[in-house]
């Protein structure tokens, strides 16, 4: 999982798939460069997530309300057609959440 | 009527979801299938499987066995059952409800039935307390991938 931080924001690139198992671990992964950068601003990219399941939704969702106690920004970017399908599904509050 | 069948046997080891979707999905390759609906699909039973390990087992039981059985019938109809012989669902009503979660602390989004329910034409819960679940899936496939070829 790459990353990039720079001038407060912080970047994550999220790979391959988003489930249960792999949700697991990456969100560990995710919560320890926040607490180190404690950026302003979150920014997940999608853009190469080949699969995901509402484990992904649980893993923004979570990620969100961390960020927001922070009092920080979040950002959801290259979100896919299916991953699109699955948020506007769970009818949750992600204005954060941009498409490709 | 023209019947293809196919069964797999896993240990309740939630790094093993992602075997049974590739497994299942390039099952039900073998049919002409629309990359949308497939996706549909997958991430079904993505759910249905997450459920058996992690509530019908406890992801700390890794030694149970989640079986999953897909059907497809007449090139069109598909079912998938995904069974665990677990604890089984107290409350149906309150499990199927969107955004509920009987297990907060691991983050789930409370999602898997509304997705299961809104991904597939039907869905069907057969549940006994501690003797486990059973979930079928059916969807009739609408959509089938273009056959024309595009020309570079």
């Amino acid at each position: 999982m790459k990353y990039n931080y720079l001038n407060g924001k912080l970047t994550i690139y999220l790979e391959e798939e988003l489930d249960m198992n792999s949700c697991k671990i990456i969100r560990g992964v995710i919560d320890g460069y926040i607490m180190k950068f404690q950026p302003y601003e979150l920014v997940l990219d999608l853009s190469d997530v080949k699969f995901m399941d509402s484990s992904g939704i649980g893993l923004i969702l979570g990620r969100y309300n961390l960020i927001r106690l922070l009092d920080s920004k979040m950002k959801v970017i290259n979100a896919s057609k299916n991953i699109k399908r699955m948020i506007e599904l769970s009818n949750i509050n992600l204005e954060c959440v941009q498409y490709e | 009527m023209n019947e293809n069948y196919i069964k797999i046997e896993s240990k309740s080891r939630s790094e093993n979801i992602a075997s049974i979707r590739v497994g299942i999905t390039s099952f039900l390759s073998t049919i002409n299938i629309h990359f949308d609906e497939l996706m549909d699909i997958k991430t079904a039973l993505s759910e249905a499987v997450s459920n058996a390990i992690d509530h019908g087992y406890g992801q700390e039981d890794t030694e149970s066995i989640v079986t999953v059985e897909a059907w497809i019938r007449d090139e069109e109809k598909i079912i998938i059952k995904v069974i665990d012989y677990g604890k089984g669902i107290e409350d149906i009503a309150l499990a199927t409800t969107p955004a509920y979660t009987s297990k907060p602390e691991n983050e789930h989004a409370g999602m898997g039935f509304t997705i299961m329910e809104s991904f597939m034409d039907e869905v069907i819960i057969d549940s006994k307390i501690n003797e486990g679940t059973i979930i079928t899936l059916t969807k009739t496939i609408k959509k089938r991938k273009s056959n024309s070829k595009k020309v570079e």
